[in-house]
């Protein structure tokens, strides 16, 4: 009965000596999945023209509307549509005019000129809402995007720009390289590993899906600082004492976020704060190897290089 | 244990952040608002004659004119009075009382013509101008004859009561603006005169995000739709504009020329430099100002523009043939014998005498003026600002490349769906309490879990009071940037805490020098997260930018005032 708490700890130790010593060949992991990421996003533009799954907002698709005295349950129909409708993504929404229900809206991202899926949509309406649609005049739209033509192309440089400032501040601060290479690569890996991941699990991105995305920059910024600052700024202990101190409040950071983005996951109605929750829960996880293994790996590299050289840090 | 929480409240970090939260309560002001606000008025409308004021856009959500009752048949939300007004017959007076006056409306009947089968004979007056040799020379006078014409019979069909012209919505509880996905909004739906292929159409929807972007509507949502028989559509989703606004901005080409002779001198768009917006260049012309004219009341209005070196001398050729006319009556030669006049979609809107002086000269400052009319001072004031910032916008922007039609225009629901905000608060609140577990876990202490919980509350206080104060509309955009404030506002105090316990036994260092290493760390990330989001402000579209300036702003407050509350707390209650 002894043993078993011995041998725990000696794994436990084991764990350490690899993380400790093996720095620089455990750095293949957080890169090799960063190229896989890469390779995923890849094969996505060359099998689909577009590096995510964009839902019927930012797709565009087809619209129906139906006028309607009646009220309706939206959430219901929406639901009930979505369900004859599974590999498509349905908006219900209804239409007011002067107080009173005039008609209801259903956006869906199927291919508008296919008249066999237009077709079942208009069945999937009709018994979802109860009416009978050949008696109503009801108009068929092909609908646009959301976000213009430019929004992606935009949205590209806008990040690209925002990255090359954050390694900027991170070099002002340092004067160094390498951690403001470290960082912005760190960020750019969490951004990178939830797309793929978000593509391989079928998820289809709006616009709110985006809004996480970006959210994961401020997240992954927070556990990178912190490392670096305590194992380039600060002179207590080893260098190796001041990152396990880095990863006791960094796992905080994360774990507190982990368990509010779960909470919430699990607690939410809406299909919207479900996306956008998937997404950090995956780049949170990201941060962990990206921030624990990644950053750490070059940040000690980094310093071996400079000990090298006859400074020590 | 009492002397620290007296020290606590004494100390002005932690008043600094109690005023925040107080000052963020009244710019929130949560209210039980009775009735339904009114979102606009009608021109020509029962509501308009009966002198009830336009709203004005600025004005807080809150303090918005609500209608209160009706015959004093009380109005709670815009069902009832959808169902009340729905019972009115023509001709009579209602008495409609509103949080700010009593106004008494006469009820109209609507009738609509229609077109008989059959035709009749119609005697009518003309005026028809000829040229005539009077004593020798000839002149123009106008001579009046009567004519009969065939017309179609008409008969006026009764169409029930005419609308009283109010546009209302359910009264806000807060002065928080919701966006157009958390609110809903108008749905336009808008048809090209022509068709037009895909490059002109992305251009149309480009100018007309600009052109709406311009009058300071920015919560829009464009997209290009068509239907299977081939015609060519674009949707608007638009929160805060009223119909008539929509009408002018998108409806209309804008195609703006100024003339001299029949010369044009310059377009908008193209031709236009500048075009002044600040208060003390544009606005009610000081020289001129407001006046009545029998019940109507008229102001014009004045700005400046710059126009291109180009367009300068086009202008100064139109002016270098015209004679300087001599005024009999000031016995002076201010002006050229031509006006210029501008000229909107083919309409003139306004006439300026050209001085003298500029004759044949190349200028490329130009004074832009017009008039609005309205039934009291307050309300020509109104509509002739409006119309220079239609006019102004229509500058900036030039014309659209073909005149639009609207189809359609209804109210939207939102796109998040109707239990979104209820929603979306009560998971807050289970995501915040589920944070303050896990630190009471990971710390074993209430006293560092509570304060965080409570740290992270006054922030989303703050955030939200700062947003009502600066009239931001909070869409997902903006949820999702008051999210990465929350979650890296916790990261910080999680920073604060380790920095400022782990160094107890070693007592290397004092407090202050505790707290100082722990903001090195907070400032670092604050300064790294800010300058990222700075490109996204400009990347143009709304949701990146509705992002950036969120996070922005609430990572400010986070770092400026409440991360040093708890900082004193923690340096107070466990040191």
């Amino acid at each position: 009965m002894e043993q078993q708490p011995q041998q725990k700890k000696s794994i436990k130790h084991i764990l350490f000596e690899i993380y400790d010593k093996k720095y620089k060949k455990l750095l293949i992991i957080p890169f090799l999945i960063l190229l896989f990421s890469l390779a995923q996003i890849s094969y996505q533009i060359y099998s689909t023209g577009d590096f995510i799954k964009r839902d019927v907002s930012l797709k565009g698709g087809v619209t129906v509307t139906i006028p309607l005295d009646k009220n309706v349950n939206i959430v219901q129909a929406q639901k009930q549509i979505a369900q004859q409708f599974p590999k498509n993504d349905v908006i219900v929404r209804s239409l007011r005019s002067t107080g009173t229900n005039v008609g209801v809206i259903v956006e869906a991202d199927i291919d508008g000129t296919n008249k066999v899926q237009v077709q079942n949509l208009l069945s999937a309406i009709s018994t979802s809402l109860s009416i009978d649609l050949s008696k109503i005049n009801y108009g068929i739209e092909i609908i646009g995007s959301s976000l213009g033509a430019s929004f992606f192309r935009e949205s590209l440089i806008a990040l690209a720009v925002a990255f090359l400032f954050m390694g900027l501040v991170v070099l002002i601060y340092f004067r160094t390289f390498v951690p403001s290479v470290a960082v912005i690569v760190a960020a750019f890996s969490d951004i990178v590993f939830s797309l793929a991941m978000i593509n391989i699990m079928g998820v289809r991105v709006g616009t709110a899906g985006i809004a996480a995305f970006l959210m994961l920059i401020g997240y992954s910024v927070d556990t990178d600082i912190l490392l670096t600052v305590r194992v380039l700024k600060r002179r207590e202990g080893t260098v190796m004492d001041r990152i396990i101190s880095s990863i006791k409040t960094g796992m905080t950071e994360t774990m507190t976020a982990m368990v509010a983005v779960l909470v919430a996951m699990f607690v939410t109605q809406s299909e919207v704060i479900r996306q956008i929750m998937i997404i950090l829960f995956v780049g949170l996880i990201a941060d962990i190897f990206n921030t624990w293994i990644q950053n750490v790996g070059l940040l000690r590299m980094h310093i071996e290089k400079k000990a090298k050289k006859g400074i020590i840090i | 244990m009492n002397h620290k929480l007296k020290k606590l409240i004494t100390s002005w970090r932690v008043i600094v952040l109690f005023v925040f939260i107080v000052i963020s309560l009244v710019a929130i002001h949560p209210t039980l608002s009775k009735g339904v606000a009114i979102r606009n008025i009608l021109a020509n409308s029962p509501a308009s004659d009966a002198g009830i004021p336009q709203p004005k856009p600025t004005t807080l959500p809150v303090s918005r004119e609500r209608i209160i009752s009706i015959n004093n048949v009380p109005i709670s939300n815009v069902d009832d009075y959808y169902n009340y007004i729905s019972k009115l017959s023509p001709n009579r007076t209602i008495q409609v009382k509103t949080t700010k006056s009593i106004y008494k409306l006469t009820t109209r009947e609507k009738f609509e013509t229609v077109e008989l089968n059959e035709t009749e004979e119609k005697e009518i007056q003309e005026t028809i101008q000829k040229n005539t040799t009077i004593n020798g020379t000839t002149q123009i006078i106008n001579e009046t004859i009567a004519k009969t014409i065939v017309v179609p019979k008409t008969r006026q069909v009764s169409q029930g009561t005419e609308d009283l012209g109010f546009r209302i919505y359910d009264a806000p509880t807060t002065n928080i603006r919701k966006g157009l996905d958390l609110q809903g909004g108008t749905r336009v739906l808008l048809q090209p005169e022509v068709k037009l292929n895909s490059y002109d159409l992305s251009i149309l929807i480009d100018n007309m995000k600009e052109r709406l972007n311009v009058y300071g509507l920015s919560d829009i949502v464009i997209r290009d739709a068509g239907d299977l028989s081939g015609n060519q559509y674009i949707v608007v989703e638009i929160a805060g504009a009223t119909e008539e606004e929509l009408k002018d901005l998108l409806a209309k080409q804008g195609k703006f020329e100024a003339k001299i002779g029949n010369k044009t001198v310059f377009r908008g768009g193209q031709d236009i430099v500048y075009v002044a917006r600040s208060a003390n260049e544009a606005g009610i012309d000081p020289n001129s100002g407001c006046g009545a004219s029998g019940s109507q009341w008229f102001c014009r209005f004045r700005f400046a523009i710059t126009i291109t070196q180009y367009a300068a001398q086009r202008q100064a050729d139109a002016t270098k043939d015209l004679a300087v006319v001599y005024d009999s009556t000031t016995r002076r030669s201010d002006y050229l014998s031509d006006k210029i006049e501008f000229y909107l979609d083919d309409k003139k809107v306004d006439e300026l005498n050209i001085g003298s002086d500029l004759k044949g000269q190349a200028v490329t400052q130009i004074a832009i003026s017009g008039s609005g009319v309205g039934n009291n001072q307050q309300e020509a004031v109104f509509n002739s600002l409006q119309n220079m910032k239609r006019l102004q916008t229509i500058l900036i922007t030039g014309s659209l490349p073909v005149k639009l039609n609207i189809v359609k225009t209804d109210a939207i629901s939102p796109v998040l769906g109707e239990g979104f905000v209820s929603n979306a608060m009560l998971m807050s609140l289970l995501a915040i309490l589920s944070v303050a577990i896990v630190l009471g876990i990971r710390y074993r202490k209430l006293i560092i879990a509570i304060p965080i919980l409570i740290t992270m509350l006054s922030e989303v206080i703050i955030l939200l009071g700062v947003a009502a104060f600066i009239g931001w509309n909070i869409d997902l955009a903006a949820i999702a940037g008051i999210l990465v404030a929350i979650g890296t506002g916790v990261d910080d105090q999680i920073v604060i805490t380790d920095e400022t316990l782990k160094g107890e036994t070693s007592n290397v260092y004092n407090w202050k020098e505790k707290v100082k290493r722990a903001f090195v760390i907070i400032m670092l990330a604050y300064a790294t997260v800010v300058v990222a989001m700075i490109p996204l402000i400009f990347a143009g579209a709304g949701l990146l930018k509705g992002f950036a300036i969120t996070t922005i702003i609430g990572v400010t407050i986070g770092v400026f005032i409440t991360r040093p509350a708890y900082s004193t707390f923690v340096e107070i209650m466990l040191k």
